[in-house]
């Protein structure tokens, strides 16, 4: 045990447990480490191996320079005899096996020999970086060129190592965000705009930016978007987009915000014609009246979950400001709101275009009835809390159908065919219909909307929730209730050319067949982007195959539910949601 | 077209306000809306003539990163899950405007 002698030097305290152990099994930590610095150097060195070799001739020549000849003599002895030494160790033996040959004897030897010439823990060496001389650790790092390093620049290079690998870890994109991506529809492929990720930057340095410059609106909308999804609108980041020149301003979660604040917005921009507020749980009358007071220009309004605005300012924001707004889009609104503010806003906002109402929980009948009255309005999105009467919704359907680019009805479950007959009779006009969570129309009252039906083919179509609700009778009844097969073959025919998202989730009674129908060889829906198939059980790898085929355009298509499928092959530039694997296999387009 | 894009050199130099050149490969600057059009033989720009675009409102700092991006949005063309490009907080602001302005 050469190694053991040249630690003579050191002081020895008690022995632990675990050394006399290794100790009674021939096993030494020094060796072990050795071992581990050796294997470390010869990773290092394996390409300049034959580099070394070639060298160790030299070396001796100038390393001896001056000796005389017999202590030259001696030491060739002593080198010969240390030579057949290695040659007859375990250690050597396991190298010669493990290089199979591409090496000499006499190489491999000499090698081993070099290398126990290296100073071990404890002795003294020169750092290959800096020169100085140090004493050699088990925690000293090995240099580019294969020398020891002080304990200074073993230090500096463990920190370039962890800067690094830190820099990496930034900037990679994890799978967890992958997925989150993917739930949110974005396939895409290639890098996003460099638009996009500096937006995304700034919104992760928002704390730091001290104002935005005059960044163009559709950046600060952007933005804005990015802020409130991640709830970090305050008082102090909404001051970032205030600023007079523009007249738009969208803020998705005001939740933060006080009653001054949205003062502050009016003040600031008195030329806005568009203002979108949701969340907007502190907007006051006075805030409305302040508004009122100052801007004169308000065309598009969006007002969300503003409960604590009384009717009595709604009435008065609508007498005020009714002849110019073109566009009102009012939700979750559970204390105000009711049927007479409602019928003032139909007598005042003569020049109406666009109208979206969502749980206003006391709209009623009578203001179903009011809205009948709006002559100029062109997309009306409802979602009713209160239960109405189906002539009325008739009497409303009939008399702003002609006109409607949008009808959209959620929530509605009373009506029944006579509104898709309504609807077949008096909408002309019509590229976006949705019309859900209602167990009254049959399939034949769809399959008569879709059959001579004058209205130009649909672009957004959603008919989700269409289904008899019978727990005890889960396969429905004989004649189909909701959009079933021939329903939904009548929709593709008449909307197919055009359609570019369709949602039909849970209309549980649509057959296989009905699928491998609308899905054959010859049928093409060349804009179909989105398509929402969950809760159709009768969905199956197949099917969705088709569906890859028929749809060239198809970027998201929304599977929950769907128990069939097994093994689908997503193409590129799809995104499947809710499938069975979180990551389904993604193949090339050019294998189908 | 491909006729008319062959013949034209393979480089463009892009030339920011404080005078730094940039010489990039001409499909990588054409991530660039702005400079593709500039770039495009038919509109008979002078930038498409001389290959050389001078962008006086964007810095060389600024039009470095952009070049970076050139590049790193060419190496990533056809791979899903591209991680971000790093870009120094103080630069983002400047580069996204000039983002915006490159329609890139």
């Amino acid at each position: 045990m050469a190694d053991r002698r040249q630690t003579r030097n050191q002081i020895r305290g008690p022995h632990s447990a675990l050394t006399d152990f290794l100790a009674s099994n021939n096993i030494s930590a020094t060796q072990i480490h050795q071992n581990h610095q050796r294997r470390l150097r010869e990773a290092e060195h394996q390409t300049t191996v034959e580099e070394l070799e070639n060298n160790i001739e030299e070396d001796d020549e100038y390393q001896h320079v001056g000796e005389l000849p017999a202590e030259m003599k001696k030491r060739k002895r002593k080198e010969v005899v240390a030579l057949v030494k290695i040659k007859q160790s375990k250690e050597f033996a396991r190298r010669k096996a493990r290089r199979m040959g591409e090496d000499g004897d006499e190489a491999i030897a000499r090698e081993m020999m070099n290398e126990r010439s290296q100073p071990l823990p404890g002795q003294l060496e020169n750092c290959e970086a800096c020169g100085k001389r140090f004493t050699v650790t088990p925690y000293s790092k090995t240099g580019s060129k294969g020398g020891l390093l002080c304990a200074k620049c073993s230090k500096a290079l463990a920190d370039d190592e962890k800067k690094t690998r830190a820099q990496k870890r930034g900037t990679r994109s994890g799978r967890r965000q992958n997925q989150s991506n993917l739930l949110d529809g974005l396939a895409q492929q290639g890098a996003l705009s460099l638009v996009e990720m500096c937006t995304k930057k700034v919104a992760d340095n928002i704390n730091h930016i001290e104002e935005f410059g005059d960044l163009p609106s559709q950046l600060l909308h952007r933005l804005s978007q990015i802020l409130c999804k991640r709830r970090v609108l305050t008082p102090r980041t909404l001051d970032l987009f205030l600023r007079p020149g523009l007249n738009s301003i969208d803020i998705y979660d005001a939740a933060k915000l006080e009653t001054h604040d949205f003062e502050k917005i009016f003040a600031f921009m008195p030329d806005l014609y568009r203002v979108n507020i949701r969340f907007a749980g502190q907007m006051k009358d006075k805030v409305i009246e302040y508004m009122l007071g100052r801007n004169r220009k308000l065309k598009d309004l969006q007002l969300d979950a503003a409960n604590l605005v009384s009717d009595t300012y709604w009435r008065l924001l609508f007498q005020k400001l009714g002849p110019r707004l073109e566009s009102i889009k009012l939700s979750n609104l559970d204390c105000s709101l009711d049927d007479e503010t409602i019928d003032v806003m139909c007598r005042s906002c003569t020049t109406l275009r666009r109208l979206k109402l969502k749980q206003c929980w006391k709209a009623g009948n009578n203001s179903l009835q009011a809205i009948s009255s709006l002559m100029s309005l062109e997309h009306l999105s409802l979602n009713w809390v209160q239960d109405v009467d189906n002539e009325i919704l008739l009497g409303t359907v009939s008399s702003v159908g002609p006109r409607l680019q949008t009808l959209s009805l959620e929530g509605f479950s009373n009506p029944n065919d006579r509104l898709l007959e309504a609807v077949h009779d008096n909408c002309l006009a019509l590229t976006k219909l949705r019309f859900s969570h209602n167990a009254n129309c049959t399939d034949r009252g769809f399959v008569r909307l879709f059959t001579d039906w004058t209205n130009p083919p649909l672009e957004n179509v959603d008919f989700s929730s269409m289904c008899d609700m019978d727990n005890t009778n889960p396969e429905g009844p004989a004649d189909a209730i909701g959009l079933a097969s021939q329903g939904l073959v009548a929709l593709m025919n008449h909307s197919g050319s055009m359609i570019q998202k369709l949602n039909i989730t849970s209309c549980r009674h649509v057959s296989r067949s009905a699928f491998e129908e609308i899905f054959s060889d010859e049928k093409m829906y060349p804009h179909l982007k989105e398509l929402d198939v969950s809760f159709h059980t009768v969905i199956d790898d197949y099917i969705v195959g088709r569906m890859f085929r028929c749809c060239p355009k198809l970027q998201k298509l929304v599977a929950f539910g769907c128990f069939n499928l097994r093994d689908i092959r997503v193409p590129i530039g799809v995104a499947l949601i809710g499938g069975p694997k979180a990551q389904a296999p993604i193949i090339p387009v050019v294998d189908f | 077209m491909s006729a008319s894009t062959s013949s034209q050199p393979e480089y463009v130099t892009l030339v920011s306000g404080d005078g730094f050149e940039f010489v990039v490969p001409r499909s990588t600057a054409c991530v660039s809306g702005t400079i593709r059009r500039m770039l495009d033989p038919s509109s008979r720009f002078s930038e498409a003539i001389s290959g050389r675009c001078a962008l006086e409102n964007i810095s060389g700092v600024v039009l470095e990163k952009v070049c970076e991006y050139f590049c790193y949005h060419q190496k990533n063309k056809n791979q899903t899950h591209v991680p971000d490009m790093d870009i120094p907080p103080e630069l983002c602001l400047e580069l996204l405007m000039a983002a915006d302005y490159l329609d890139t």
